[in-house]
Parts: structure tokens; sequence; C-alpha cells
């Protein structure tokens, strides 16, 4: 995944490339200049040295090199912001997807420390919420009874795990219950701040599945010497989030590697394995938000549609994901 | 005025420690600036070992934390990494460099440059020292406090920062409270200095020192003031409606039907956290040129003098840094398009955002421009000057990403943010100021200090500085969130920790490289070698004042008779004309 220009994580969202490429043009940019500047500082700096040039000129240096440098800086600048950002922000910002685009509209509640993400369930309807009927385990949204509110029966809350289909408008109408969080996804090219007391809207599309996306992702991991040791331990620690690409004999494609695996696998003479992040599609909080900021991480689930659909439609009614039961498979 | 205390001869009491002399204002300001930059630098290397080391064991200083900030084992704790994070930005901003290139150098070198005997209003720039000198021991006390010093960073966002650190004797004594305490002090210091510079600049120029013969330094010291002035008024306001917030239980910045933990919270409502955004933004932009313009006015003054010849484009800088200073109190929301801004207002806020990049690419140019058929001397501070522009220009142009929008929506919040601020304040701006030390050492002690322990000092921290924080922009555009206590909990995290390790050792060379620094500064005091009142051969008016100046400054009121830096003028005896010697003595 570093393979990818300019160290960015790979995208797999459809706006995502004109990020991108605003990104990449800019550090061309960027590096152009410093490396002209850079050019003419260390030139002036070896040339104009006292041993060189032992008198100053008075006066000031001819400048219309710098002149029209600073046109073609402050024009780059305007068609950057003229033709890519603006239109790009527009995009991202002032243009939701419509009803004829069957967006797919979920909300998202962020809190201390993990993403809560409502689902309307068949009818389309988000049920109503109060405060007061928040229950940390049971009821994280505070989602009213369905005697008090009909549209509520059918909700549904998915705790940390975001599930979603490929291909389709994603809209989320993101909030938070307690302080300022950010949801971040860093290969749909998402971010935005979570600020209580607003309901800020957002929509992307992924166009790729969680598959998808792990095969954009795997590389070879050359295998320790040995399945015992401080390198065996760092190797296991290091690829925790990442599980194997193919079947490798006794391990299965799709395992996270221990020292058990690794036994096997230098028994059987493997050198490497093709690992992908397990879950490859973080959710991640942006904004200091409290201690536990550092942990406060989603994953999105990406399906194709008909899958997507077939979970829709035998969701339950509060689902927690928890990656230590990830971590221990 | 203060001349009228030329006649008594004061104790020590009054002499050394509450001194109404601007220069002894100055060196208190610069000592007690340089300790509480050297702090603020500390804790973010204990904060380093975590990142390159997470969950292992703080090596040497485990031990000593504390129960706030380590557990038993002497690892790090989540919400100790926060109060470091939000200590070292809070120490560093408000403690350390803006004290320092603002009451440090502004204080002793700006009176000196214009031929003032002292400031306008001595019992002022006594009293902002104090106030500043409580406003950070409050702030260092914070670390003491149940719970432990404020942990939700040094930009304090409600709700956070309101819901924080309520342990203990909630709701006075403890960190986040104490914090707004103390920027309440702190910026009330700055507001005081901030209106002695104006009015000093305004009225205490000698005769023939007009505007446009005002050194450049002094002219950024003054811009800077301005901003000051303008921009700290919000954030005390927003600092006081934060208190009211945590002690008074108000909501100005709480909005309605917060559940925190489970637990609904018992406010009124109707406040906005964003409003708290803007207020500090407010500041906090203008803010970021309070520390870059000082710091090119010492970059100014030092390649004038090294390079032998006018500064390239003198009114040019003059205007571009009027022009970055009116440009910086419209560009603030840059820091909050991810706040669920528009398409109008984020187009205003980038469209201003790469007009202020206009004016700094100007300097810039002009700065490197200077450089042209010059003589270029290589002295210690010449090098701090030179290594500016570079580094400067790093961080200036990893702003453009950030500034437009579109980019910044992958960039934001991320290591990249963090790359480029601290590129711009300290490759740039902390080394400008390091220079400005070596600079103006003679004129405060009568001595040089050490070329050898300069050139020791210099080296390693330019590699260092490059060190420390190059990596971060690869970090940042892979993905990593800024303030994690542990970015291994995200594959992209583990991917990038060679980077972070290689931030991590750059950080604590960086910290051993400041040991000749430090042996240099005092032990040059006493042994450095003695030089005359003007050893760099410069011109502007503080090198016509003795080394060290006596009270009241110049043995007689210098006049000023051309511009400051008329270094090189064809047919002259010498390759420099300072301002107070009239011509028929030059040519």
């Amino acid at each position: 995944m570093i393979a990818s220009s300019f160290w960015l994580p790979p995208d797999i969202s459809e706006h995502g490339s004109q990020i991108d490429i605003i990104i990449k043009y800019l550090h061309w940019f960027m590096a152009i200049l410093f490396v002209a500047w850079g050019s003419y500082f260390l030139y002036c700096l070896v040339r104009f040295r006292a041993g060189a040039n032992p008198k100053a000129t008075y006066g000031d240096a001819k400048a219309k090199p710098s002149k029209v440098a600073e046109i073609v800086v402050i024009v780059i600048e305007a068609a950057l912001l003229v033709g890519f950002s603006i239109p790009v922000w527009a995009y991202y910002r002032s243009e939701p997807p419509t009803n004829a685009d069957n967006p797919l509209t979920v909300r998202v509640v962020a809190q201390q420390f993990a993403w809560n993400i409502h689902y309307p369930g068949k009818d389309g309807v988000f049920g109503k919420t109060r405060p007061e009927l928040v229950d940390e385990a049971l009821n994280p949204i505070g989602l009213v009874d369905a005697s008090e509110d009909p549209a509520a029966g059918d909700d549904y809350v998915s705790v940390n795990i975001f599930h979603a289909p490929k291909g389709r408008d994603i809209l989320v109408r993101l909030s938070s219950k307690d302080v300022i969080h950010s949801f971040a996804v860093p290969l749909l090219r998402v971010k935005q701040d979570a600020v209580p007391g607003m309901e800020i809207p957002i929509w992307f599309k992924a166009e790729k599945t969680n598959e998808e996306a792990q095969e954009m992702m795997k590389r070879a991991f050359e295998l320790p010497a040995s399945a015992e040791g401080a390198e065996a331990e760092r190797f296991i620690k290091e690829n925790r989030l990442r599980v194997t690409m193919a079947d490798y004999g006794s391990v299965p494609k799709g395992a996270t590697l221990n020292a058990e695996h690794l036994k096997t696998l230098i028994a059987a003479g493997t050198t490497s394995v093709e690992l992908a992040p397990g879950f490859p599609v973080n959710i991640q909080c942006a904004q200091l938000c409290g201690l536990g900021h550092y942990r406060m991480k989603g994953q999105m689930k990406i399906y194709e549609p008909e899958d997507f659909e077939a979970w829709y439609s035998s969701a339950g009614e509060v689902e927690v994901f928890d990656e230590d039961e990830f971590d221990d498979e | 005025m203060s001349s009228d205390h030329h006649a008594h001869n004061p104790g020590f009491i009054s002499k050394y420690v509450f001194s109404l002399d601007h220069k002894v204002i100055g060196v208190q300001y610069t000592v007690t600036s340089l300790i509480f930059l050297f702090f603020g630098f500390s804790l973010m290397m204990i904060m380093r070992w975590q990142l390159a080391y997470p969950g292992e064991a703080i090596p040497l200083v485990g031990g000593w934390l504390g129960k706030y900030l380590v557990d038993n084992n002497g690892v790090l704790l989540p919400e100790g990494y926060n109060s470091l994070g939000a200590m070292h930005g809070t120490i560093m901003v408000f403690l350390g460099v803006v004290p320092l290139a603002v009451g440090g150098f502004g204080n002793y070198v700006m009176p000196l440059q214009i031929g003032a005997p002292d400031m306008a209003f001595p019992k002022l720039n006594m009293a902002s020292y104090w106030v500043y000198f409580a406003g950070g021991v409050t702030m260092l006390s914070s670390f003491f406090v149940p719970g432990g010093a404020a942990n939700s960073g040094w930009t304090a966002y409600p709700p956070l920062s309101n819901i924080a650190n309520t342990v203990g004797t909630y709701p006075f004594w403890n960190g986040q409270t104490i914090w707004l305490l103390a920027m309440v002090l702190l910026i009330t210091s700055s507001l005081l200095g901030s209106v002695n510079f104006i009015v000093t600049i305004m009225h205490l120029r000698v005769k023939g020192l007009t505007m446009f013969r005002l050194p450049f330094f002094v002219w950024a010291q003054f811009v800077t003031s301005f901003l000051l002035l303008l921009a700290f008024p919000p954030l005390e306001a927003a600092g006081v409606l934060q208190l009211m917030d945590r002690v008074f239980d108000t909501s100005f910045f709480m909005p309605s039907g917060l559940v925190v933990s489970g637990v609904v919270q018992e406010y009124s409502g109707g406040g906005s956290p964003l409003l708290w955004q803007h207020l500090f933004w407010f500041l906090a932009h203008p803010e970021v040129y309070v520390l870059i313009l000082p710091a090119i006015g010492i970059v100014g003054e030092i390649i004038a003098n090294n390079t032998r010849r006018p500064l390239w484009g003198y009114k040019t800088l003059v205007y571009s840094v009027i022009f970055l200073g009116f440009m910086s109190f419209v560009v603030w929301a840059h820091h909050m398009f991810l706040t669920g801004m528009g398409t109008a207002m984020s187009t205003f806020f980038q469209t201003t955002t790469m007009i202020i990049s206009i004016p700094s690419v100007v300097i810039l140019t002009a700065l490197l421009l200077s450089l042209w058929q010059a003589s270029i001397r290589f002295t210690v501070p010449m090098l701090f000057a030179l290594s500016f522009l570079p580094m400067f220009a790093i961080g200036g142009l990893t702003g453009l990403p950030l500034g437009l929008s579109a980019s910044d929506i992958q960039l934001h919040d991320t290591y990249y943010v963090i790359g480029h601020f601290h590129y711009v304040v300290a490759p740039g701006t902390i080394m400008a100021l390091l220079g400005g030390v070596y600079f103006w050492y003679p004129k405060v002690t009568g001595r040089k200090m050490s070329t050898l322990l300069g050139h020791l000092h210099f080296w390693p921290s330019f590699v260092f500085m490059n060190t420390v924080f190059f990596p971060m922009f690869m970090v940042g555009l892979a993905g990593v969130s800024r303030r994690l206590w542990d970015q291994t909990e995200y594959v992209q995290g583990i991917d990038v920790q060679g980077w972070v390790r290689m931030s991590s050792w750059g950080a604590w060379g960086l910290g051993l490289a400041q040991l000749p620094f430090i042996i240099n500064f005092f032990f040059s005091a006493f042994a450095g070698k003695k030089v005359d009142a003007n050893p760099w051969k410069a011109t502007t008016l503080e090198w016509a004042a003795p080394s060290p100046p006596p009270h009241g400054n110049f043995a007689e009121v210098p006049v000023a008779y051309r511009g400051p830096y008329e270094y090189s003028v064809p047919n002259a005896k010498e390759d420099f004309h300072p301002q107070h010697i009239p011509d028929s003595q030059v040519v």
C-alpha cells in the first residue's frame, strides 16, 4: 500500500481520485519550487561567499526572474484553487445524492469512544431518539420504543461496524452524543467532524468491496527464520491486524498468523506469505476526544449490493463489533 | 519617562528583579522563555518514546513522572499522553516562542534600534513580564493538581475541555481550569506588551529615524504588536466564557442533550462548540504570524549584516509584512474546513489563504535575492538565519495542500499538519530565534559566544530538526491521525512505524544538540571573548550603544542620517555606513 504514489493509502471511493490528483499536483509543484529555490540558494552560498566575492555589490539585483517566478506561483495557485479545489469541494459538500440516486441513508452517532451506526430499517424512516433513554450497552443512541414511535420498531444499530453496499450512494447524517469527534475513513477519502448539537450530512460512494480492497492492499511478507524468539514475536505483533490472502497448507485463507501458524509454515518450508489488513477500511477518529481517542476505531464492511441487501434484511437489533474477538480468530 | 531614574542608584531587587529597564526585562523574558522552551520540548521527548515504542516503560524518567502521567510500570498513560500533548503545545507557543520573540528580542533590541532610552511605559513593561511569569508558574502548577494538567489539547475544544479534568475538587482545583486561568494571565501580559511596543515605536524614535528608516526587525515587531493587540482579546473573552462553563455551569459552548458515558449532562444547553473554535482561531491564526514575523525580522537583520549589502527590496518587505498582518485576520476558518462548512465559506477562506501565501513568497524571495552579489560571511548567527530559509519554505509550501479545502479532507488532523506547522515554528522560527541569540549576545554581555560550540549546536540541530519533522509528512499522507497515544492500533500506523521511530530518535538527538548551546549561553557570559560595541560591523542603532548598554542606553542621543542597511556603499571608507554617523565621516 505504501507503493501507491506519495504514500497515500489506496483509494476505493468515487470522488477520491480528484482529491489525490490535487495532492499529487501540489506536491510536484512544491517540489519544483523547492528545488528551484534551493538550487539558486546553494549557488548563491557558493558563488557569493566572502572568499569568492570579497566585495558585495551595492544596490538591488535585477529582479525580473523573481517577478516572473512570483507570477507563475500566483497563476498555479489560482488554477489549483479555481480549477480543482473549489469544484471538488462543491461536489463533496453541496451536491448530496437525491432520492433518484436511491442513497443508503444512515445516521452515525459518535461517542467516547465508539461509532454508532443507526440504520432506519425497511421503512426507511429513523425512529426518534431521546438522550435520557441512552443505555450504553443496550440502547447506545437512546432510541425510543416502537409503541412511542412505530418508525423505531425496525431500526437497527451497529456499533463500530458500518455495513455498506458498493456502488451505491451513501448519505451519512453525522452527529455526536458528547464531544467533537471526526469521522475519518482514509481509504474513502472521507473526513468530517462530528459536532454535538449539529447533524452534518456527508456522502460518498465506495467502488470496492472489502475483499477487493484487500486485494489492492495485499503484500508479500518474509517470514522470520524461526517460529520462536524475538523476531517471530515481533512478526506476530506487527501483523496482528492482517490476514493471509491465500491458503498455505494447513493455514487457511483469512487467518491471523500466530505462533502455531508460523511453526507450521516454517516447517513446510514457506518463506513468505501474502497478507492484507483483516478489515481494510478503517474508520478512525481524527479529532482529540479524550483518553480513548487512539482506540476510537470502527470498520467499514463493504459488500456487493446483493450481499448487502441480504445482510440488511436479516439484521438484528444491536450489533457490537469487538476487534479483540477478531484478533482471537 | 524613563530617563529620570538615571540619577538614583537602585538596589539589587529593583535593578535585577523588579526592574523597569527594558534590557533587564528583555533578558528576564529571554532566559525564562528559553527555559520554558526546553521544558516544553522535554515533554515531547517523553511522548516520542510512547510513539516509537508503544506500551513500553519510559526509560530513565519513567519512574519519576507520577500517577497522572504513567502507570505503575512507568508506561505513559493515554490521559498522560494527552496532558503532555496539551502542555507541550501551550508551553511552546504561549510560554516559549512568543515571550522569546516579542518579550525577549522585542524588549531588548527594539528600543535600542530606534535610539530610545527605554520603552514608553517601563512600569507596564515590568508588569507584562511579571504577569507572564505568574501565568507560567500557574500553568506549571497544574501538573500537580488532582487529575494532572489539562489534557484537551492546546486548542481546548469544548465540549471535551468542559467535561475533562473533572476529578478531585472540580470545578476549581484541576488542570483545565488552571489552564484557563493561566491563559488569561498570559494574554493579559501580551496585551500590556503590545500597547507598549506600539506607543514606543510611534513616539520614541530618535531624530531622523523616519518609519522607512526603521530596521526591518522593528517593522516586524510593530506589525506583531498590532496582531497581539487585536487578536488576543477574543481569546481572552473565550477563555473567560469557558471558565464560566466549567466553574459556574453556564453553557456558552455546550449544546443541549449531551450524554457523556451514559449520563445525561445537566446543562441548560443551547451553546455552540463551534463558537469556541471561531474565537480560538481568530486569535490562533494571527498568532502564527506573531510567531513568524519577529523571526523573519531577525533573519532580515542577520542576512543584511552578513551579506554586506542592503536587504533586497526593503520597502517591498515592509509592505508585505503589513499585508500579511492584515490578511492573517481573514484566514482563520481554514482550520475549520471540516466542521461542516459549505462551499461559499470554504471558497472565501481558501481564497484568502492562497492570497496570504503571496506576501510570504515575496518575503522569502526578497531574502533569497539579498544573497545575490553579496559577500557572505558564514558566522554562526548567519548559519541559523540561512537555515531558516529552506525550512521555512518547506513549512510554507506544505501549507498549500492544507489551505485548499479539497486536499485538506485527506490531510486534516493527520501528522501532515503537525509536520507543516512545526516546519514553520520549530525549524523555521526557533532556528531564527537561536540565530538572534548568537547575533545580539555581544550587545547584551559585551562578549561573544563561542564559535566552536555554536557550530556544535547548529549542525546537529539542523540535521535533527529535519529528522524529526520530515517523516511526519509521510506518516500523515499515509492517513495516521494526530494525537493518537498508539498509532499502531491501525494497520497504516504499523506500516509507518519506521518513520515514527526516526522522528523520535531525531527528537532525542535534537535534545542532546542543545547542550552545547546551554553551555555556551551561560559560560560565554563571563568566559566569552570580549568584543567592542560593534563586533559584526553592523549599521543599525543598537550597535551605536556601548556593550552592554548602560541604563538609558546611549552615551549621547544618536541621530539617524540614513536607512538601516547601507552596506558596501561605493566609494566609502568601510563596507558599512552606520545609521548614526554623519555623511561627512563615512565617505
